[in-house]
């Protein structure tokens, strides 16, 4: 099912959560609104679900406006990111609940219902585990019985609130792979909120980009990355170098004069230049301009601190790189740049 | 410097077995004196003359009358309690509105206000040369020195009971619960009866139990509205008093036994209660 977000706008306060905004989801997609926390994403995915009013706006659930009905006429399937697993019922219980309370007409018989919550523990592998309680569960787990539990009432939307957020590294990078399988499984329209780039990069099939209360870009995770439409996506999809430079005829100069970047003609007077860190070239000339000022190794990678006639600058590169490059504390070296981007001065 | 603070005092505590005993020794010496030998003797005065003279206390028609009409004003007292302060924090837990540190704060007001007061000014409102007074007169009404005047007075006093326990007990549970409940599509009714009563049901117990202890002990502000009318308008502890100022010691210890068993029962009736479903209490609070 498609939704269709325009002009929503919400206010708490003085402060404005949501300003006029438009998207759409299309029908079976996988949907990820990334931003730092007060960007909206949640409070937009709350006024999905039902849970928030909009202050003005409309909202299409497959063509259907949506804003006056309540969270139950709307039939989405919501994921809490702390779970909100009812603590007084059995996981089978939990799953069972959006079952139980339909009116008598539409419920299921109870053995149905049975037959229905076994297969849903089956699908989210925690057949064993129906007679435990919510406490009794880890983290992982209890996210499981969450989306079994939501999906249990055949949503034709699925909205996850920050659904790894309270989960440690390990689980919730599983827990993303396996979720990514599963709506490769059932296809069901899916929004998720994080503010992890790397999460939303990795599961998502677009990416809304989102900062105070607007939409800064949407789109594909390699468009998102690779084509930022603007400083602030640049800046918050991975790590980055700025740096304050005037740009004329085409080349964009720092300051101190000790980098100048090819910069694309639509850009005239100060501006801002970006420059990935593994975009960032580095080659020993005993006479460069720039100084090694220190190295660190993690893992595989190795992250490189470069003071560019005062510009400190980061480079990143694998570890055998650079050790072919022999690169001390302390050496210099010149800088080259592969690839930039330039914004003009806000 | 906190961690090192901890490593340096536990061994000093765990050694100390001298200032542990001493301690409990001191608490439990302060409980005999202050709460076990009182309760004792409340039993002991009461059954000095045998046991035929303390029961003939209790059958004596006033005695009687008082017991009655201290069940029946709890009876109607710790409903509406119930009922009250299951609303009033519903709304101060679940919802954000303005003026709501004002409403926390007329909920704690019965406890900050001599009860002997709140009696008081029910007589200005309600009694016969009081506010209302002439109006409720003309309409055939008394509340004053009826048993209408005796609820509205316990209901008064103990209307924090519930309300106090279930307030930390909802706010610390949050939302998330009753949201999931609606998404999943549970009307309000739903909600509350398989979401949130659940989750308060222990607090709420413990809530009633500690408004129907002070329901049927309340004296002071009972005492005001009462009018002290022998086997219609005296409540328990009020005809204790009575009995105790005429010298019928024994009479007046006996029925005091009654209120003392039911500040028993209402403690065992809590301990059998966490005992037996401690670990579900446990796992709801989790």
């Amino acid at each position: 099912m498609a939704i269709q977000v325009s002009g929503i706008t919400k206010q708490f306060g003085s402060f404005r959560a949501l300003d006029a905004v438009d998207l759409e989801v299309r029908s079976g997609e996988l949907l990820a609104l990334l931003g730092p926390s007060g960007s909206g994403k949640t409070t937009l995915l709350r006024i999905m679900a039902g849970l928030e009013f909009a202050d003005s706006g409309s909202l299409l659930l497959n063509g259907e406006e949506a804003l006056s009905l309540t969270p139950r006429e709307r039939q989405v399937g919501f994921v809490f990111q702390h779970y909100a697993l009812f603590r007084h019922m059995t996981v089978f219980e939990n799953v069972a609940f959006g079952m139980k309370v339909r009116p008598r007409g539409q419920r299921p018989t109870s053995s149905e219902i049975k037959r229905r919550v076994m297969e849903l523990l089956e699908l989210v592998q925690l057949a064993h585990f129906a007679d435990r309680y919510p406490a009794q569960l880890s983290g992982g787990q209890r996210q499981r019985v969450a989306l079994a539990r939501a999906l249990a009432i055949e949503p034709k939307v699925l909205l996850l609130d920050e659904p790894f957020g309270a989960l440690d590294a390990k689980v919730r990078k599983e827990l993303r792979r396996w979720l990514r399988k599963l709506h490769e499984d059932i296809h069901i329209t899916s929004v998720f909120v994080t503010h992890d780039q790397e999460e939303a990069l990795e599961l998502a099939d677009r990416v809304v980009v989102m900062s105070q209360g607007r939409i800064e870009q949407v789109g594909s995770p390699a468009e998102v990355y690779d084509r930022p439409a603007s400083a602030f996506v640049y800046e918050f999809l991975g790590q980055v170098n700025r740096f304050d430079c005037v740009v004329a005829d085409g080349v964009a100069r720092t300051a101190n004069g000790a980098l100048s970047i090819p910069a694309d003609g639509t850009v005239r007077g100060p501006a801002i230049a970006y420059v990935r860190p593994h975009d960032l070239g580095l080659s020993p000339s005993a006479g460069g301009p720039g100084r090694v000022s220190g190295i660190h190794v993690v893992g595989p990678d190795a992250r490189i601190e470069i003071d560019l006639a005062g510009l400190p600058l980061e480079a990143e590169m694998d570890r055998e790189r650079l050790s072919a490059l022999g690169l001390r504390l302390g050496d210099q070296c010149t800088v080259h740049i592969d690839r930039a981007r330039v914004f003009p001065q806000p | 410097m906190l961690a090192k603070k901890a490593v340096g005092f536990t061994p000093a505590l765990a050694d100390s077995r001298w200032v542990k005993g001493l301690l409990i020794a001191t608490a439990l010496a302060f409980l005999l004196l202050f709460l076990v030998l009182p309760l004792v003797a409340v039993f002991v005065e009461a059954l000095r003359r045998g046991t035929d003279a303390y029961w003939a206390a209790l059958m004596e028609p006033d005695a009687v009358a008082a017991i009655k009409l201290t069940l029946i004003v709890a009876a109607i007292a710790v409903p509406m309690n119930l009922l009250f302060g299951v609303a009033a924090s519903w709304c101060i837990a679940k919802f954000d509105f303005r003026g709501k540190d004002v409403l926390i704060t007329l909920i704690d007001l019965p406890f900050s206000v001599s009860p002997v007061i709140s009696g008081l000014i029910y007589v200005l409102l309600f009694g016969l040369h009081g506010l209302m007074g002439p109006f409720l007169k003309s309409q055939g009404i008394q509340i004053i020195f009826a048993v209408p005047g005796l609820v509205l007075a316990t209901v008064f006093v103990t209307f924090p009971f519930v309300a106090r326990e279930l307030i930390p007990l909802m706010q610390e549970q949050g939302n998330e619960e009753e949201e999931a409940a609606l998404v999943l599509g549970a009307s309000g009714w739903q909600t509350f009866w398989r979401v949130t009563l659940p989750n308060i049901k222990w607090g709420l117990l413990y809530g009633v139990l500690l408004c129907n202890a002070r329901a049927m002990g309340e004296f002071g502000a009972v005492s005001v509205v009462s009018g002290h009318i022998r086997g219609e308008t005296n409540t328990m502890p009020l005809h204790v008093e009575i009995l105790y100022n005429e010298y019928n010691l024994v009479a007046a210890f006996a029925v005091a036994s009654v209120l003392a068993m039911l500040a028993l029962v209402t403690l065992v009736v809590k301990s059998v209660l966490e005992w037996r479903f401690g670990a579900e209490l446990a796992a709801t609070r989790h």
